[in-house]
Parts: structure tokens; C-alpha cells; sequence
């Protein structure tokens, strides 16, 4: 029952998830050989002492004058994080849009238990947002074999697999932001719409956080607070405490997502 | 025995909105129920609170015995349920639809009584491989039909079933419920605005007003009580009217007479016996007439 739900699911996002997967994909190819000729032509460093201190803080650090910096950039863009978050919160706001147009009364009228609906949803996001990065990190990771197989070495799969799996964490908890709004709400737009500008706003908050004292520690409710890929692409630090910390946020907005499906009205 | 549907009190408040007010039906097994109400009465309130889609606000739903609430996933393994508003996923095929649905039934399903019921409702392979969305509004509704119909359920709850039908499948639609009625297998409860529909098929009828059940009766019963109009037409001048039918009169000219004649038709005939009648026209009993009485509010019927 649960297997036939998110086959459903995944075949009406197919097409979603298959074309963010593939521009975000492009993206990876797109920074790194932009990147690589940069470093080719010796003018990334000059480029990078552009670029004012509180961006590179806001964004991970990942501008700093190394072709590692560009592999990270293709993680902690705002158009990647955004554009994968909103892939997540579109997928998990999924029930509301059942609501909406009344499939949940073919669905919820045959014996599924309601837990079931919010279940396929979270794997549905889950899957579908695993399976964007998914693809963004096997491409990077070909794009750099292919222009600069060196790098390879000393940036090992690992630790970008730390990287992806932070941006995943990340992603995650505006999935679950985004399931609980539509297990609560009639329509679609409504949900989606609104964990998408929150998402926004915390992306802003933390960007200000870096170029604003006072901002700092509010920007501790932001999970961008909460990825740091140059460094984690040097393996200068770790991001296990951070991913625990998210996917521990998720959980718990997960479960809010659950006792409001099942005392809604559909 | 146990009633196959049954509300107490059922109460649903939308906000300051009042959908049900103490509302209180029962249906037995085996019985073909036709819900009757205008648009807005509260129909659908009700039937979705049947099947757990929207949470009562007081009183409560039983089916087979069981509450629609704590045993919700047990009672949707016997119910059929055909919405008003047919919703499709567009994107898939009529037979991707139809196996989708039955996957998230309990008992596997029967491809046999499947395959009947696609012949039975014309519906070919070629329609089966279509889309959903470049189908007619007709064939979706089959679809809906066939998807309410096709685990065998015990109990089937239709919203306006034949809505878009042609009449060709409205006779199909109406000998699958005379078969089901025959087998006295599956209770069926139906809501309708197709009164002439509800007549035909139905043993009993609800009519919710407001939120409230305003009647509820056996269509037996309903063509008993309700008066019968019969015209009596005389080949000379109208004779004077027997003591028998004086109360019965509504309008009478030279030639005839026109009465409401409520009880067995024949005690109305006997007081006829021996006056010079030419012709009687008595008009058929209709369900309609009766219902539209009650949803303006001019019947007698409990309020």
C-alpha cells in the first residue's frame, strides 16, 4: 500500500525532480570549468580578493582563492540551496494539494491509515531531494576527474559527501517545515508558498548575520547557520554535529506533521 | 440486527457554519437508501464523515456497528465510495487508475468482476489506454463507477452516481444496483438530485434540510400516503359529488372534477359507481413532487 502511494507520488514529480537533477547538475559543470580556467589562467586569486570577506563568510567561505572553493561553491550557491529547498518543500506539500483538488477522498477512502499519507510524503522528499544531490555530487565529482584529476586526491569523495549530506540536512528541514504546513492547510500554493519565503528569509538572515554583528545570534534559528562546505571540503572541520542537529529538527517538525494530518479534516 | 449505517446526533460545525445538526438515519443491511437534500442540505458532510474524511464536531457515526472514527481503517475495507466531484489523477491511464485504486485495497483484486463491469459500462481496451484527461465527462464517471464498485464492497456510497451518464449507462448503471439489491449482499446508500432515479431504485429515503433529516420514510410508504390527483371526465354535466368524495375535491367544471385522493385508490372508484364517467386520468405517483414540497418548506413533514 505504502509502496503503491509513493510510486504515485514519485511518478507525478518525475518530471520536477529529473529537471532540477539535470540544471543543477549543469551547474556543477558550469562552476568547475569556469573555475578551472580561472586557475588556468592565474587570475582566481586576484579574483577572489574581489570578493568582500562577509560573502565569502556567509557563504561557507567557499570563495576563497581555490579551486576547491569553486568545487564547494557548486553546494553552497544561493541558487543551489534555494532552488533544491524549494524542491523539497514543492514534494513535501504534496497533502495539501490532495486536499485541494480531492484526490485524498479516493485515496483516504479506501483503508489507508491516514499515517500513511504523510509517510509517503517525507520519503517522497526525502528520495526526491537525495536523488537531486545525488547528481549534482556524481557530476561534480566527473567534472573534476575529467579537467583536473590532481584535485581529485586531495579533495576525497568523502568529504564532499559531507558537504552533500549537510546541503541534504538542510534541505530536509524545510521538507518537514513544508509536510507540516500541508497537513495542516487546504491548499498547495498556501504551504509551499510560505515555508518557501520563510526559507528565503532565513537564507537572508544568516547572510546579514555575516555582514551584521547584532544579526549573529538570531541567525542561530536559520539551518543555513549550520553549513559550512569550504571547511568541510578541507576537512578543517566536521559537519556530523550539525546534520544531527538538523535532521533532529526535522524529526521533531516531522512528527508535528503526523498529529496534524490525523486530526485534520480533509 | 445491526444497522449497516447508522448517525447519532451527528453535529458538524465549519466555523460559525452549521453542516449537521443532530442528525440521526439508519439503514439497514441490505438496503438500497437514497439520500435526498438541496445543494448545501449537508449530504456530503455527512457521507465523508461515514468514511472518516472529515471529523464530526458531536454525535457520532456507526457502520456495521463499528464508530467511523476509532475504527475508520476497518470500515474503509467494506466501503465502496463513487464522490460527487470524480477527482482523477490526469496524468495516468484508465487502467493505470484502476490498478492504482485496487492496490490500496486490503483483499486482491477480482479481475474477473473487473473485466465484467468494463463490458457492462462499455468501456474498451482503447479507453482503458487512454489518458484520464483527454477522456469525456461521461467516461470519467464510468471510471468513478467502476472504481466504487469493483472490490465488491458490503456497503456503497454513491454521490450522485449517474451525473453525466447517458441514458444508455444510467439502465447499466441501474441494473448493477438491481443485481446487487437482488444478491442482498451490499447496502447501498445514495445521494441523488435524479428523483426520478431515487424512486426506482431505492427502498427508503432521507431528506435533509439544513442539516436536519426532515423525513425519512419507505418509498412504499411515500406512495401510500401521498395524495393521488385523478381527473374524472363526464360524457353529460358533471353529476352532483358524492358525500364520499366531497373532501377530495379540488376543482370541478361542467364536464369534470378534479380531486386529491389520498389512501387505496379504490374506495375512490367504488363512490364513482354508477355515474356517467367518460375517462379518469390519474397522474403517477412522483417522488419530485413530494421533495420539492419538503426542500421549500411547505410539506407537513417533521420539522
Amino acid at each position: 500500500m505504502l509502496f503503491a502511494l509513493f510510486r504515485r507520488s514519485l511518478a507525478r514529480h518525475r518530471a520536477l525532480i529529473v529537471a532540477v537533477a539535470a540544471l543543477l547538475s549543469a551547474f556543477q559543470i558550469l562552476d568547475i570549468v569556469v573555475a578551472y580556467n580561472l586557475q588556468a589562467n592565474g587570475i582566481y586569486a586576484q579574483f577572489a580578493t574581489l570578493v568582500p570577506a562577509f560573502i565569502q563568510e556567509a557563504m561557507g567561505g567557499v570563495l576563497v582563492g581555490s579551486f576547491p572553493g569553486a568545487i564547494a561553491l557548486g553546494f553552497a550557491h544561493p541558487l543551489v540551496m534555494l532552488s533544491l529547498s524549494c524542491v523539497a518543500i514543492y514534494l513535501a506539500s504534496e497533502p495539501a494539494g490532495e486536499v485541494e483538488d480531492g484526490l485524498v477522498d479516493l485515496v483516504v477512502a479506501r483503508p489507508v491509515p491516514r499515517f500513511l499519507i504523510v509517510t509517503r510524503s517525507t520519503l517522497v522528499y526525502l528520495v526526491g531531494s537525495a536523488a537531486v544531490v545525488a547528481a549534482m555530487f556524481v557530476t561534480s565529482r566527473v567534472t573534476v576527474r575529467a579537467l583536473s584529476p590532481a584535485t581529485l586526491t586531495a579533495l576525497p569523495a568523502v568529504r564532499l559527501a559531507w558537504v552533500a549530506a549537510n546541503l541534504l540536512a538542510i534541505v530536509w528541514c524545510f521538507g518537514a517545515a513544508a509536510l507540516a504546513m500541508a497537513s495542516h492547510v487546504r491548499e498547495r500554493m498556501r504551504a509551499a508558498g510560505t515555508v518557501g519565503l520563510v526559507a528565503i528569509f532565513l537564507y537572508l538572515l544568516q547572510f546579514g548575520a555575516a555582514a551584521w554583528n547584532p544579526l549573529r545570534p538570531s541567525a542561530r534559528v536559520s539551518p543555513f547557520h549550520y553549513y559550512e562546505p569550504m571547511r568541510t571540503l578541507l576537512g578543517s572541520t566536521s559537519p556530523a554535529k550539525d546534520i544531527a542537529g538538523l535532521l533532529g529538527a526535522s524529526v521533531v517538525i516531522l512528527v508535528l506533521a503526523y498529529v496534524l494530518y490525523e486530526k485534520r479534516d480533509l | 440486527m445491526t444497522e449497516a449505517v447508522r448517525t447519532e446526533s451527528l453535529t458538524k460545525y465549519f466555523g460559525a457554519v452549521v453542516a449537521l445538526e443532530s442528525l440521526n438515519l439508519s439503514v439497514a443491511p441490505g438496503e438500497v437508501y437514497g439520500f435526498l437534500g438541496p445543494n448545501g442540505a449537508g449530504k456530503t458532510t455527512t457521507i465523508r464523515i461515514l468514511l472518516d474524511l472529515v471529523r464530526a464536531t458531536s454525535g457520532r457515526a456507526l457502520i456495521d456497528g463499528l464508530d467511523c472514527r476509532a475504527a475508520s481503517v476497518e470500515i474503509r475495507r467494506r466501503v465502496g465510495y463513487l464522490p460527487a466531484e470524480m477527482p482523477l489523477y490526469r496524468e495516468m491511464t484508465g487502467v493505470g487508475y484502476l490498478d492504482f485504486l485496487a492496490a490500496l485495497e486490503s483483499r486482491p483484486a477480482d479481475l474477473s468482476f473487473r473485466r465484467k463491469l468494463l463490458t457492462r459500462f462499455d468501456v474498451s481496451d482503447i479507453d482503458l489506454r487512454r489518458r484520464l484527461d483527454r477522456l469525456s465527462h461521461g467516461m470519467k464517471r464510468k471510471f468513478g463507477i467502476i472504481q466504487a464498485l469493483m472490490g465488491r464492497p458490503s456497503l456503497l456510497i454513491l454521490d450522485e452516481p449517474t451525473s453525466g451518464l447517458d441514458p444508455l449507462m444510467i439502465e447499466a448503471f441501474a441494473e448493477t444496483v438491481h443485481e446487487l439489491k437482488t444478491e442482498g449482499r451490499t447496502t447501498i446508500f445514495l445521494s441523488s438530485h435524479v428523483l426520478s432515479e431515487v424512486e426506482r431504485l431505492c427502498d427508503r429515503v432521507g431528506i435533509i434540510r439544513r442539516g436536519q433529516l426532515v423525513r425519512e420514510t419507505s418509498i412504499a410508504d411515500l406512495r401510500r400516503d401521498t395524495p393521488r390527483r385523478l381527473r374524472v371526465f363526464f360524457d353529460r354535466p358533471a353529476p352532483p359529488l358524492p358525500a364520499a368524495l366531497a373532501t377530495a375535491v379540488r376543482r370541478s367544471g361542467d364536464r369534470h372534477w378534479e380531486l386529491e385522493w389520498s389512501g387505496p385508490l379504490g374506495s375512490a372508484l367504488d363512490a364513482m359507481q354508477g355515474l356517467p364517467v367518460a375517462d379518469i386520468e390519474i397522474e403517477p405517483f412522483k417522488l419530485e413532487d413530494y421533495v420539492l414540497k419538503i426542500y421549500s418548506g411547505t410539506s407537513g413533514a417533521r420539522e
